[in-house]
C-alpha cells in the first residue's frame, strides 16, 4: 500500500470547541454527507479534580479533506451517569448510518481504584443526522466476558448483508513495570459478529500475531476494503515506557484478509511511517480509513497522542 | 393456606469459635449442599478492614451435623475462591456464592468486588467449579459470565443458581441507579432473572420480577426460590435506599410465588418470619436461604448487620402452596 501523507487537517487548539475543550483530537471517525465530510473525535475537558475527561465534539470538512468548513458547537453526547461504564469519558466514537440513522459505537471510560480506568462498549443513536445521539441504554453492549475480563473497547463495525461485524480491543493483563509509575495494560485485537448490533457473539480469540512479544498493545483497528482484499488498520506499541520514549511509542500496523476472518499481518506494507520531523515523526496512532468519491483515506494521529489534532493520508494507487 | 417460621436459633456464629484470620467477622448468605453426614453451609466472610476502613470478602464453609444442625463438624481451611488478578472484577472480594451439583461436579456462582473511584464498587457474577464435592474450586474464566449490560448498567450480584427442568436459572441482582449522599453513593439494586442451556451463555429475561414496596428506591437482594406444592416460591430480602443501617429501615424477609418462573406475585404479609423482640436477629433480617432436608423445610437468614454476627435457623410450620 502506498500512502501520501498531506499533514496535520485538524488543530483543535485553533478552533473553540464545546464543553471548553481545548487540547487533544483523538481518534479521528468520519462519515460522509452530500456536501461535507464529518469526523467525531475526542477531545478534553476537566473535572472538578482537574482530572481529563474525553468529550466527543466533530469538525466538518469538505470532500477533498483539505478544508474546515465548521466544529461542532453543542455537545454531541453527554458523559454517562453515576457509576456508569462511560462516566468519565468516551473515547473513541465509532459512526455509522444503518436504517436511516446514524449509529455509534462508544469506548466508555470509567474510573478504578486499582489500576486507573476500566472501559466498555456502548451504543447510541442520532435522529438529527449526528448533531447530537442518545444511549440505546445506561449499559454497555460489549463488556468483559469469562475470556475478555477487562478493558473491551475500540469498536469498528461494518454491517453487510444483514451482519454485523465488530473489530475491537480487549484487555489480556495489568502489568507492573519500574519505568511506569502505576499498572500497565495489555490488550489484544478480536472479532465479533452480531444479527443486530446489540446482541454480540466472540469467542476470546485474539486475530493479530504480536510482533512486540507478549506484552505488545495493539488498538483501534480500521478495515477498508480495496480491489477486493480487506486491509485492516491499526496501532500498536510496547506496554512499559511508550509516551515519552519514541522508540517504544505508537506505530501502524497492517493486516490483510480476504474473508475478514482470517488475517496475514504485514506492517511493512501498510505503508505509513513516522516522518522524520514535525507532528507525526515520534508516534503514530488511531487509524481511521473510509472511502470518500472514489479515494480512500487514512486520518490518524501522531505525536503525544493527538495532543496537536489529526492529519490525513491518501491512498496512491497504482 | 399460611405458614410461619418457628426460629431454632442462632446456628452460626464465626465469632465464638476457633477460626482463621481470614474469617475473623461476618457470615453472609448462606448457602447449603447436602451431604449423608451433614450439611456443607456457604457462606462470605471477612478478614479485618484495612487501614482505610474497607473489607474484602472470602468465600467458606462450614459442615453441620445433619442430624444436629448445630453442631459444627468441618470448616473451610481456605478461602474458597481465589481474588481476581489486577484489574479483574473480582480482586476486592467474593460475597455471596450460590452453589449446586450437576453431572459429578458442584457449581459455583459469586459475586466478583472490584472498587471504583466515583461510587465505592461494582460487582459481576462470575463462575467456579468444583470436582472434589465442593471442597475447593476452580474459576472457569477470568472475567464474569453475567455482567453489565445494556440495560443493567451496574452491581450486577447477589446470584442464586437452581436447575429446574432441563434450564439453569439464575436469579440475581441488578443495579437501577447509584444515589449520590453526603458520605458515598449508595446502589438501587432489583431483582432479575436469567436462563440458560449450559450454565454457561445466560439469556436475560431483561426486566425486574418483584414490584417495590416500601419505596420508589426499594433495594431488593436473594431472590431465593423453591419449588413446592405446584408452585415456586421466592423468599428474598428488601430495605430502604437511605438509612438502611437501622431497625426502622433496614432489610426485612419479603415473599412472592409464581407458576411459570417468570411473573411473580408478591405477598409479603406471608412471608412469616419477621425481627424478633431481642437479640441477635431483632434489628433486621435478610438473605434468606430455604432447603428441605429429612423431610422438613428449613431456613437460614442473617440477622443483625446483615450477618455480622452470622446467620440463624428456622423451620416451616404449615405448607408453602
Amino acid at each position: 500500500m502506498k500512502w501520501t501523507k498531506r499533514g496535520l487537517l485538524f488543530e483543535p487548539q485553533k478552533h473553540a470547541l464545546p464543553n471548553g475543550c481545548t487540547d487533544f483530537a483523538q481518534s479521528p471517525q468520519a462519515i460522509v454527507f452530500d456536501d461535507f465530510v464529518r469526523i467525531y473525535f475526542s477531545t478534553r475537558s476537566r473535572d472538578a479534580g482537574g482530572q481529563y475527561l474525553s468529550q466527543i465534539a466533530f469538525v466538518d470538512v469538505d470532500r477533498d479533506l483539505r478544508q474546515v468548513l465548521r466544529v461542532s458547537t453543542d455537545p454531541v453526547i453527554a458523559l454517562g451517569g453515576l457509576g456508569c461504564f462511560d462516566e468519565h469519558g468516551i473515547f473513541p466514537f465509532h459512526v455509522l448510518r444503518h436504517d436511516g440513522a446514524i449509529h455509534a459505537f462508544t469506548s466508555g471510560w470509567s474510573r478504578r481504584v486499582s489500576v486507573p480506568v476500566e472501559t466498555a462498549i456502548g451504543l447510541a443513536v442520532s435522529r438529527d443526522d449526528g448533531l447530537t445521539f442518545e444511549r440505546v441504554g445506561p449499559g454497555p453492549v460489549m463488556a468483559p466476558t469469562p475470556r475478555e475480563p477487562f478493558l473491551v473497547g475500540d469498536p469498528f463495525v461494518v454491517v453487510r448483508d444483514g451482519l454485523w461485524r465488530m473489530w475491537y480491543i480487549y484487555g489480556t493483563s495489568w502489568i507492573e513495570s519500574p519505568e511506569d509509575p502505576g499498572p500497565a495494560r495489555v490488550y489484544k485485537i478480536a472479532a465479533a459478529t452480531s444479527r443486530d448490533g446489540i446482541e454480540w457473539i466472540r469467542d476470546g480469540a485474539t486475530i493479530i500475531p504480536d510482533v512486540l512479544g507478549p506484552h505488545e498493545c495493539q488498538a483501534l483497528p480500521t478495515v477498508i476494503e480495496v480491489d477486493g482484499v480487506w486491509h485492516m488498520y491499526f496501532c500498536y506499541r510496547q506496554a512499559t515506557d511508550f509516551r515519552s520514549n519514541p522508540d517504544r511509542g505508537y506505530r501502524l500496523g497492517h493486516a490483510s484478509s480476504t474473508d475478514r476472518r482470517l488475517w496475514v499481518r504485514d506492517d511493512r506494507e501498510g505503508g505509513l511511517e513516522v516522518s522524520a520531523t514535525g507532528w507525526d515523526s515520534e508516534m503514530l496512532c488511531y487509524p481511521h480509513t473510509f472511502w470518500c468519491d472514489g479515494q480512500a483515506y487514512l486520518l490518524y494521529n501522531g505525536n503525544a497522542f493527538g495532543r496537536q489534532g489529526f492529519g490525513v493520508a491518501v491512498m496512491e494507487r497504482g | 393456606m399460611t405458614f410461619t417460621w418457628r426460629k431454632l436459633g442462632h446456628l452460626f456464629n464465626p465469632a465464638t469459635i476457633t477460626r482463621p484470620d481470614w474469617m475473623v467477622e461476618f457470615a453472609q448468605a448462606p448457602a447449603t449442599l447436602i451431604f449423608d453426614k451433614f450439611v456443607r453451609v456457604y457462606f462470605s466472610c471477612r478478614p479485618p478492614a484495612d487501614a482505610a476502613g474497607q473489607y474484602v470478602s472470602r468465600a467458606a464453609y462450614v459442615d453441620l451435623n445433619r442430624s444436629n444442625l448445630f453442631e459444627v463438624v468441618g470448616l473451610s481451611e481456605q478461602p474458597l475462591l481465589e481474588l481476581g488478578g489486577k484489574g479483574a472484577f473480582d480482586e476486592f472480594g467474593t460475597y455471596p456464592m450460590s452453589v449446586i451439583r450437576h453431572d459429578g461436579e458442584v457449581h459455583a456462582y459469586y459475586g466478583g468486588w472490584t472498587r471504583c473511584v466515583s461510587v465505592p464498587f461494582d460487582v459481576a457474577i462470575g463462575r467456579a467449579v468444583s470436582g472434589d464435592e465442593g471442597a475447593s474450586f476452580t474459576k472457569t474464566g477470568q472475567g464474569p459470565v453475567l455482567g453489565a449490560s445494556l440495560h443493567e448498567p451496574f452491581v450486577i450480584s447477589g446470584p442464586k443458581i437452581r436447575r429446574f427442568g432441563d434450564l439453569w436459572s439464575l436469579w440475581y441482582i441488578a443495579g437501577v441507579k447509584w444515589i449520590p449522599t453526603e458520605t458515598r453513593a449508595e446502589p438501587v439494586y432489583r431483582i432479575r432473572m436469567a436462563t440458560s442451556r449450559d450454565g454457561v451463555n445466560f439469556e436475560r429475561h431483561g426486566r425486574e420480577l418483584i414490584p417495590v414496596r416500601i419505596e420508589a428506591d426499594e433495594c431488593q437482594a436473594s431472590p431465593d426460590v423453591i419449588f413446592a406444592n405446584g408452585r415456586y416460591h421466592m423468599f428474598f430480602c428488601y430495605r430502604h435506599s437511605i438509612g438502611y443501617r437501622g431497625k426502622e429501615k433496614g432489610y426485612r424477609i419479603g415473599y412472592a410465588t409464581s407458576s411459570d418462573l417468570l411473573n411473580w406475585t408478591r405477598d409479603d404479609a406471608r412471608a412469616g418470619i419477621d425481627v424478633s423482640e431481642t437479640g441477635w436477629d431483632a434489628e433486621m433480617i435478610s438473605y434468606p436461604h430455604v432447603f428441605e432436608l429429612d423431610g422438613r423445610t428449613l431456613m437460614l437468614y442473617l440477622g443483625n448487620q446483615v450477618g455480622r454476627a452470622g446467620f440463624g435457623l428456622a423451620e416451616l410450620e404449615g405448607t408453602l402452596s
